[in-house]
């Protein structure tokens, strides 16, 4: 049986993108986000999540930046570049997909073939 | 910060083997999430004790975070591994073109060599640096060789002086190497056995009569072909993002170019020579490990006397 953190591990950067095409957030905020959106399902080791980030801003699919908060205390913000946003776009696309096909197996009713 | 947290981020450092400038930005992103992740376990109810336990359990192994965040930023891109290979490459055409019989092209590749490493030092060191660093040690071992030339008298007197300028010269660029990565010191030596079987092969140290020229002559599009091989080589270490596989590579050049050598010049490299210079091989890629590890050490303990006074 393939283990939740193996699924979210495999999906983390299309993730990211996503969270990150709503506004530009940083670290501590993304993990809070991705809970709550996914009603607590997205949980993992939030050390990893910096791996990840770091991959994606090489990649030059998210640019990051430090931020002032209005407490005085620095933030990196990260937010998507315009390459990241054409990759969500692609990345949606191929989930949809990937989504329909599943759903026309898993659920023959609803198949009109 | 709690003690434990600290240590945390130092392990993560430790393990993190980046520019030190991007080890510092990473250090603080990393802290200021722990620090609102135990700001909220604190605020939910939990002791500072049980908050900084938590919190840690939250963000998992230090080492394999630094693993994962270096192989993110480890991988060069094309531009800086053509630049690293470059003088590999310039070596390369030096044997090819049969241009190493003339003194000028050597000061000019001497001049080059010099510019580009005082660039790169004075520039944070960046990764490309490295091999253009241990071309620095070509001089030494040439002057070395020269030795031999020098009157009885005058050899007895720039002996000590030439032991005690090439140790330092040696020890200052593999020290400088080995504080930003000990992987890099074994990148920056891997030309030395090359280089040594060739000099084992052609024995300069009989005098420079028209034999040994002629010998290096015949030699030089093989002596190309290893210097182009190390060249490739170096591509493929900034290309290749785990530490693991830069270690095989490096292992592996080393070996295949040593018994490219010895196959080549057909015997003149034996096969005790052969081993000798395998074993010095692995030495010189495990030695700067092991010093690496006595360095971080040393300033751990540094550090803990330090805070303790």
């Amino acid at each position: 049986m393939v283990r939740r953190g193996k699924v979210i591990k495999g999906n983390l950067d299309s993730l990211l993108l996503c969270i990150l095409d709503q506004q530009p957030m940083y670290g501590y905020q993304i993990i809070r986000e991705l809970k709550k959106r996914s009603q607590g399902y997205f949980e993992f080791k939030e050390g990893t999540l910096y791996p990840a980030l770091h991959r994606l801003e090489k990649s030059g699919l998210v640019a990051g930046k430090w931020e002032m908060l209005a407490n005085g205390r620095p933030r990196r913000y990260y937010h998507l570049t315009a390459k990241g946003r054409a990759r969500l776009t692609d990345e949606r696309t191929k989930w949809l997909d990937f989504l329909n096909a599943m759903n026309l197996i898993f659920q023959p009713a609803s198949y009109k073939g | 910060m709690a003690p434990v947290l600290s240590r945390y981020l130092e392990t993560i450092k430790d393990n993190l083997r980046l520019d030190p400038s991007e080890e510092t930005d990473i250090i603080h992103e990393l802290e200021t999430h722990i620090e609102d992740r135990v700001q909220e376990l604190k605020e939910a109810g939990l002791s500072e004790e049980e908050a900084t336990h938590t919190c840690l359990k939250l963000f998992g192994s230090a080492q394999a975070i630094a693993r994962q965040i270096y192989e993110a930023h480890s991988q060069g891109n094309w531009k800086q591994a053509l630049l690293a290979a470059t003088p590999h490459l310039l070596y390369g055409i030096l044997f090819a073109l049969n241009w190493w019989q003339y003194i000028g092209w050597h000061t000019i590749m001497l001049t080059i060599i010099l510019g580009i490493v005082f660039y790169g030092l004075w520039h944070g060191k960046p990764t490309w640096v490295f091999p253009w660093l241990g071309y620095t040690l070509l001089p030494v071992v040439v002057a070395g060789i020269l030795l031999f030339y020098l009157p009885r008298v005058w050899y007895w007197v720039a002996v000590p002086v030439y032991m005690a300028l090439a140790s330092w010269w040696v020890f200052y660029t593999v020290e400088q190497t080995i504080r930003r990565d000990w992987l890099f010191s074994s990148l920056m030596l891997l030309p030395v056995p090359i280089i040594a079987g060739w000099v084992l092969v052609v024995e300069p140290w009989t005098g420079f009569t028209s034999e040994i020229y002629q010998r290096i002559y015949d030699f030089a599009p093989w002596i190309a072909l290893s210097f182009v091989s190390l060249a490739l080589t170096i591509v493929a270490f900034l290309r290749i993002r785990q530490r693991w596989l830069r270690v095989l590579l490096l292992i592996i050049a080393g070996l295949l170019m040593l018994t490219m050598i010895s196959y080549y010049t057909h015997g003149r490299l034996g096969l005790p020579a052969f081993l000798i210079l395998a074993i010095a091989m692995c030495g010189l890629f495990l030695v700067p490990a092991f010093l690496e590890r006595r360095i971080r050490k040393g300033n751990r303990k540094f550090k803990e006397s330090v805070v303790i006074e």
